[in-house]
């Protein structure tokens, strides 16, 4: 049989850069394939989508060469409406991806833009937003919609359109882990149902085991490394995945940090309830003390946005020497919390105290010095032109003499890998560099009490480790952490202390320990998972207990 | 309801037709009537709420005024004192007066115009029926309605970079010159994200097969059928009726 999609020796250099994006890239996908597409950020994942939707090389500025052939034809032969019905993509970011204002009118565009029929259109678009669950939300506002639904209805989008192959570029990177876990269903459950070739390009691997076992690995220099079985990939190449960067299923990571030999690690909670193993809960201790004297105190804040209130009559103590995680579903109000603990929202009710002392007497710069926050995307918080004036910005503000800002700033560009761009716009880094330096001014800002909103959104595995390390290093040096997260083995890993909000209240707020206690419909209903090593013990326990009974 | 269901586009061409009407006019009792006229049809038949209505009209009367005013106060002296208004002990030429209540009521009506329009249209509606109606290319058609997406994304991304700004205590901006300057740092990060969410729209629309082409059907069809002729009747007889009571008033 003739592959449906066939990559030939594909090159690809920007104008810009120096090295290739990709390198001699060459793979088959037969009709009704499946294939796993795994780099790091910067391997030339999203370049090949590019290529393969047609964007380049019309769109592209630079050279590129060799050749991709979908259905036997030359891709750059391909009309554009043509095109859209054979290969349909689905893209990581769900606020960019639509141009209407509602959801059935976003399904029509495409079929509109192919010239549909009017009369057949409504069933085409009651067919497509059946096959993901959406059909009750035909007629609702696309802004109206959560992170995981707009994803659901680009694929939708997509699906209307009938394509024989179907590409998802990273389509869970901006979502949370239960958005991420439906949206992975979703496309489980279409295999069974529609067929067509599917390309999945991601940085994790965690849950797209089960869709298919064949994946294609490329490397920082955007070459393929790998094109083969996941489970031998891992046998054979994992060194080679972690020195790249690239997330292997956590159950499999945690398993093979305990039981280093073995040589099927399980790749899903699943396989692992086939095959238990004894799990030993290492928690590297913390040889932090928690003060008893509060630094930050809540008074029964609360906060309302329109008529809403979205934070009730919530107070809280944080001592210095915490590691704080706040947790709790999307829109419970989380973030909102968080900017008025920071002091950049004032509430509408209740007081802060921020080591004693009232927040309106503090002065602003002042305050500053004591609280630190960390935003989403690290861009929003840059403010100059330079990576060495972004962090040497901070130690401006206290008088620290001119060379000593030098040295310092030079010491620390040096241990974030960033000296050799210290003259760069701090816009042109990569993702991961702009965290790195995102992190790096705040540790030279030096805040006794920091709070991050998920930092660990959307990173690769290097960049994540990194950023942890640091946090780490500044709770050890005697920082408060207050920190935002969906993932509860950071929690796990990390949290002295942690806080889930649900609807605007603290539903609980006690040691992480205390909170994997609790019964598991509770955590359902607060849409908590258990951090996989707890998943792990349990399911371990459960069957030893099982057998001890049995036998 | 009714002016809910109306074809947009000639909703918008009729409403065009009689602000140029207007514009030829130079007496105050048509636009007078024709105001009174328009803002009746926009209530009996829009179903408009009128504390709305009353805010967005509100600047335009206060324009209206302030019109009237400098046309009246920078009048000059009446030569001829039989052609003149007595206005709080002021004389004013009446040919002034005139031109000046005749200029005011010109802006409430394109005020009140304009309102009926507003209220009463679906912009998306609107931009579909252009496409449709008035061959509107959809390279054009399309890019207006992606933008109209994006305008509350940016706001919502100035309030975090603000807020971002304020955390690293760069925000102690006390005179113009400092508050111009942090704009101006706000807007780097502001450009650099609207530029990248607006190329990635670009691909997305592509990769659903948008290519600008004219030949494309609609879902949401627009036409125009007889009752959509009844409003510029309507308008018609309301703007004749206007200008013959004026006529007979002797204007």
């Amino acid at each position: 049989m003739k592959p449906f999609v066939d990559v030939q020796n594909l090159t690809i250099r920007y104008e810009t850069r120096q090295e290739n994006a990709l390198s001699s890239v060459s793979f088959q996908l037969k009709f009704g394939e499946s294939l796993l597409l795994l780099g790091p950020s910067g391997s030339g994942k999203s370049t090949l989508t590019s290529c393969l939707n047609g964007l380049f090389p019309r769109e592209l500025d630079g050279e590129m060469h060799g050749k991709i052939f979908v259905d036997g034809r030359e891709n750059r032969d391909l009309l554009p409406g043509e095109r859209s019905r054979k290969v349909g993509v689905v893209f990581q970011d769900p606020e960019t991806q639509f141009c209407m204002l509602t959801v059935e009118d976003e399904v029509a565009f495409g079929l509109e833009n192919l010239g549909i029929p009017n009369e057949e259109m409504e069933l085409k678009i009651d067919a497509a937003l059946t096959l993901v669950n959406m059909l009750s939300f035909k007629k609702a506002s696309i802004s109206s919609l959560s992170g995981g639904q707009k994803q659901k209805l680009a694929l939708a989008c997509i699906l209307a359109l009938e394509p024989a192959l179907l590409i998802i570029d990273e389509p869970t990177a901006n979502l949370d882990a239960i958005a991420t876990k439906e949206f992975i269903e979703t496309i489980k459950a279409l295999r069974d149902k529609v067929t067509f070739s599917l390309i999945v390009i991601e940085h994790k691997l965690d849950g797209w085991t089960d869709i298919t076992e064949r994946c294609v690995l490329l490397n920082r220099q955007g070459e393929i490394f790998y094109d083969g079985s996941i489970r031998q990939a891992l046998r054979e190449q994992r060194q080679q995945l972690t020195r790249e960067g690239i997330w292997i299923p956590r159950v499999t990571q945690f398993v093979l940090e305990q039981h280093p030999l073995l040589s099927n690690p399980p790749l899903t909670i699943e396989e692992f309830r086939e095959n238990p193993l004894p799990i030993k809960e290492e928690r590297i201790a913390d040889h932090v003390s928690i003060s008893s004297k509060p630094l930050v105190q809540a008074r029964h804040l609360s906060w309302s946005a329109g008529n809403k209130e979205i934070v009730k009559d919530v107070s809280l103590t944080f001592h210095k020497g915490e590691f704080v995680a706040i947790v709790g579903a999307n829109g419970s109000g989380k973030t909102s919390l968080s900017r008025i603990l920071a002091g950049i929202r004032q509430p509408t009710n209740g007081s802060l105290l921020v080591k004693g002392k009232s927040l309106s007497k503090w002065k602003e710069a002042q305050l500053r010095q004591e609280i630190g926050y960390v935003f989403q995307n690290p861009e929003h918080q840059f403010i100059t032109n330079t990576v060495y004036d972004e962090v040497a910005f901070g130690l401006k503000w206290k008088d620290t003499e001119t060379i000593e800002i030098e040295k310092i700033v030079n010491d620390i560009l040096e241990s974030f890998g960033l000296l050799e761009l210290k003259n760069e716009h701090p816009f042109s880094l990569s993702q991961g560099q702009k965290r790195r330096l995102s992190v790096a001014t705040m540790i030279v800002d030096d805040q006794s009490f920091l709070l991050l909103d998920e930092p660990t959104f959307g990173q690769d595995s290097h960049t994540n480790t990194e950023l942890m390390g640091l946090l780490k290093q500044r709770h050890q040096t005697g920082a408060t952490i207050v920190m935002i997260t969906h993932d509860m083995d950071i929690v796990a890993d990390y949290a002295t202390r942690v806080i889930v909000i649900g609807d605007g209240a603290v539903l609980a707020d006690c040691s992480p320990h205390e909170l994997w206690k609790m019964p598991i419909d509770k955590l359902m209903y607060w849409k908590l998972e258990l951090p996989i090593s707890v998943q792990l013990k349990k399911i371990y326990e459960g069957a030893a207990s099982y057998v001890s009974t049995t036998t | 309801m009714f002016l809910q269901q109306l074809n947009p586009s000639l909703k918008a061409l009729t409403i065009m037709v009689f602000i140029i009407f207007l514009a030829t006019i130079f007496e105050p009792i048509t636009p007078l009537l024709f105001l009174i006229w328009t803002v009746l049809i926009t209530f009996l038949f829009g179903k408009v709420s009128w504390k709305k209505y009353l805010l967005y009209f509100s600047p335009f009367f206060i324009f209206a005024l302030g019109m009237l005013w400098t046309s009246i106060a920078f009048a000059d002296p009446p030569i001829n004192p039989d052609e003149a208004i007595n206005i709080l002990s002021w004389s004013l030429p009446t040919e002034n007066v005139l031109t000046a209540l005749a200029l005011a009521l010109r802006v409430l009506n394109v005020a009140a115009l304009s309102l009926l329009f507003v209220f009463t249209t679906n912009i998306v509606h609107f931009i579909l029926s252009m496409m449709q109606q008035l061959k509107l290319p959809p390279r054009i058609a399309y890019a207006v309605l992606a933008g109209y997406r994006f305008l509350p994304m940016i706001r919502d991304e100035l309030k975090i970079i603000h807020d971002a700004h304020l955390i690293r205590g760069v925000n102690q901006a006390k005179t113009p010159k400092e508050k111009m300057q942090n704009y101006k740092r706000y807007a780097i990060p502001l450009l650099a994200s609207a530029i990248r969410k607006a190329e990635r729209t670009a691909i997305a629309m592509e990769s659903k097969g948008f290519t600008g082409d004219k030949n494309r059907s609609f879902y949401r069809q627009f036409t125009i059928g007889k009752l959509d002729f009844i409003f510029p009747l309507i308008m018609l007889i309301g703007f004749a009726t206007a200008f013959f009571v004026s006529k007979q008033l002797g204007f």
